[in-house]
């Protein structure tokens, strides 16, 4: 690989063509800055242009600012592929089906919130289970679990665990529509059942953050959003599916796996297994891969119902008082039926989002009529010690990336070397030096979530306002932190 | 050392190098390290016990249904593996692995819990024989 041979777009686009490797049916696009991209690791680009390798693709194969390696696609990857000759493929979405992030607003400035942060961070902690094996608090049978899984938000909403603005504010009202439990396994159920509420572990994190005065960057489109007083208390929460997601991409990568021959599908790199999105199996892992969606949704729903009842009980104060509303709620491990016009056609695609957001611009029916003027929220989650960005969609995104952009700051060091670099408490101390309070139920996991191990999300936030993909609203900072 | 935790081929998640004089013991330390991302060994206790078989077409594909069924108990049952009892068997085309599992139900007041496994990948997953010993390479989604 010789990135000198790379075609550069624009100042920020670099195209890879198709004779760069053999089977390639559309160029690679790689969505970076100068700075970036001079540091993109070598099997992200083999793994994007395998993706433009898969049967049916359209335009491009796509990788965002934030791009790093992952199975099949790499983490940042986007692909949209024909719905009449085009796949469907577990590694474009990931094992954690509808990982996603959400932001909650509230009327709290950090002056109200300081004298109760120790407080708030015990009481979250000891409400919002998270870590290897924790269960939530709602206890379902197998029925209520799969009318769980097809009806997403809609079964918070009828259960009292949701608002009708929740419900709203959440990317497709919280429920993709073609979800089929009878697609789904008895081990996924069984592994998701207990799951519903918690966060998981890894990078997944519940935060409360700042919305400082000096980094609103569009305050009409801020207050819009509820960002609307200085220093104001926002609340971002990062998680997805849980086992039940991850049991539905481990089942159907191996039933593609197994029926690959009988489509003639030949892939080079078995995590990029899939299926003809006409196929039966390929349907089937439609529909469950909706379910696992759905169940993200209300996961974080559920997260969402235990941070107001702390807050309340904490504060004294009732939901109006403090207005914790749901900003939005975005996938960034999904795929997607979609309309885009191609070749002066309009066509419906299957658009695969891995590691990467859905940033529809102003008009599009598929925002909440509340920001259809404006654009959809964009979330970009950061490490846990440099928190995340809010910006909103464009129609440059329509144009140039099946309406999507990046999702966070991308990871840059291993775990492990993590580890080695630093302790789990120098980490925590840090933090608590920055204004930061975090907690944990396992320590060196702080050192391997560190600020360091990431790319630096505001080089990969200037990076899609740059490229017009998605454009900067405001800059939220942390003061706690919960990592699962 | 049987088995060695490895960043060599990820960033994000977590590699794992096995050697076995046999494929048994191969599939065991593999279990038993990949339980050791998700938790510190030593406080696990053997006082449950779980039973099952499983098939594969070939020893890679049993290989990874191993793997994926010891995270679905952790997950199903939250039921950590300490230790277990294997038995490959090679019959018409296909492999049989009948095996006894022992150990923990998950609790975080005694166990020290790290990071949770999602999922195995197939990313330069797989097991072959050299010489005397059997060599396995498994990625783990965490």
């Amino acid at each position: 690989m010789n990135k000198n041979n790379f075609k550069r777009i624009s100042h920020n686009i670099w195209e890879i063509p198709r004779d760069f490797k053999e089977g390639m049916r559309v160029p690679a696009r790689v969505l970076s800055s100068p700075e970036l991209f001079g540091g993109i690791d070598h099997k992200v680009i083999d793994q994007i242009t395998n993706v433009a390798c898969l049967p049916g693709i359209k335009k491009y194969a796509l990788c965002m600012p934030d791009g790093h390696m992952g199975y099949g696609f790499p983490i940042g990857g986007v692909a949209a592929f024909s719905i009449d000759d085009g796949v469907i493929s577990p590694g474009g979405i990931g094992f954690d089906i509808n990982c996603g992030m959400r932001i909650l607003r509230t009327n709290l400035t950090f002056d109200e919130l300081r004298p109760k942060m120790e407080e708030l961070l015990s009481r979250l902690f000891a409400t919002i289970p998270s870590g290897v094996g924790s269960k939530g608090f709602l206890k379902l049978n197998r029925q209520q679990f799969n009318q769980l899984t097809e009806q997403g938000v809609g079964w918070c909403l009828e259960n009292g665990y949701a608002t009708e603005s929740d419900a709203e504010r959440t990317e497709d009202r919280g429920c993709l529509p073609n979800a089929d439990h009878r697609t789904v396994s008895e081990k996924a159920i069984s592994r998701g059942i207990n799951q519903m509420g918690t966060l998981g572990s890894g990078n997944h994190y519940l935060e409360v953050e700042i919305a400082r005065p000096d980094e609103i960057y569009d305050p009409v489109v801020a207050g819009r959003y509820g960002i609307d007083r200085d220093d104001q208390v926002v609340i971002g929460i990062h998680c997805g599916s849980r086992g039940f997601g991850h049991q539905i991409a481990t089942d159907y990568l191996q039933v593609f796996s197994r029926c690959a021959g009988k489509y003639g599908l030949r892939v080079r790199d078995k995590e990029l297994m899939a299926a003809p999105i006409k196929s039966e199996e390929g349907r089937r892992y439609a529909s469950a891969m909706a379910c696992a969606a759905n169940s993200a949704f209300v996961n974080r729903q559920l997260i969402t119902y235990g941070v107001r009842r702390v807050f309340r009980s904490v504060f004294g104060k009732s939901d109006q008082e403090l207005g914790i509303e749901l900003i939005y709620d975005v996938a960034h491990n999904i795929a997607k039926f979609e309309e885009y016009e191609i070749d002066g056609k309009e066509e419906t695609l299957l658009v695969h989002r891995k590691g990467a957001t859905r940033s529809f611009g102003p008009g599009k029916k598929e925002i909440p009529e509340i920001y259809r003027d404006v654009g959809q929220p964009v979330i970009v989650g950061g490490s846990m010690e440099t928190g995340s960005a809010l910006l909103y969609g464009t129609s440059e995104a329509d144009e140039e990336t099946f309406g999507s952009s990046l999702h966070g700051a991308g990871r840059t060091m291993s775990r492990m070397k993590a580890k080695r670099t630093t302790r789990g408490d120098t980490v925590k101390q840090r933090m608590k030096e920055s204004g930061i309070l975090v907690k944990t139920g396992y320590m060196p996991g702080l050192a391997e979530e560190a600020a360091f191990a990431y790319k630096n999300i505001d080089a990969v936030v200037e990076a899609v306002d740059a490229l017009g993909i998605s454009k900067k609203v405001a800059r939220f900072y942390p003061v706690l932190n919960i990592k699962g | 050392m049987p088995y060695k935790l490895t960043d060599v081929h990820t960033t994000a998640d977590a590699g794992l190098e096995v050697l076995g004089a046999s494929p048994e013991e191969l599939f065991a330390d593999a279990a038993i390290g990949m339980t050791e991302i998700m938790v510190e060994l030593d406080g696990l206790t053997e006082k449950r016990e779980v039973a099952f078989d499983l098939e594969g077409t070939t020893l890679d594909d049993l290989f990874f249904n191993w793997l994926s069924e010891v995270i679905f108990y952790k997950d199903a049952e939250c039921l950590l593996l300490k230790r277990c009892e294997l038995k490959i068997l090679e019959e018409d085309e296909k492999f049989t692995l009948r095996a006894r599992i022992f150990g923990d139900e998950i609790d975080p007041e005694r166990h020290t819990l790290k990071v949770d496994v999602k999922a195995v990948t197939y990313y330069r997953f797989g097991i072959k024989k050299e010489d005397d010993h059997w060599r396995g390479m498994v990625v783990f989604d965490l």
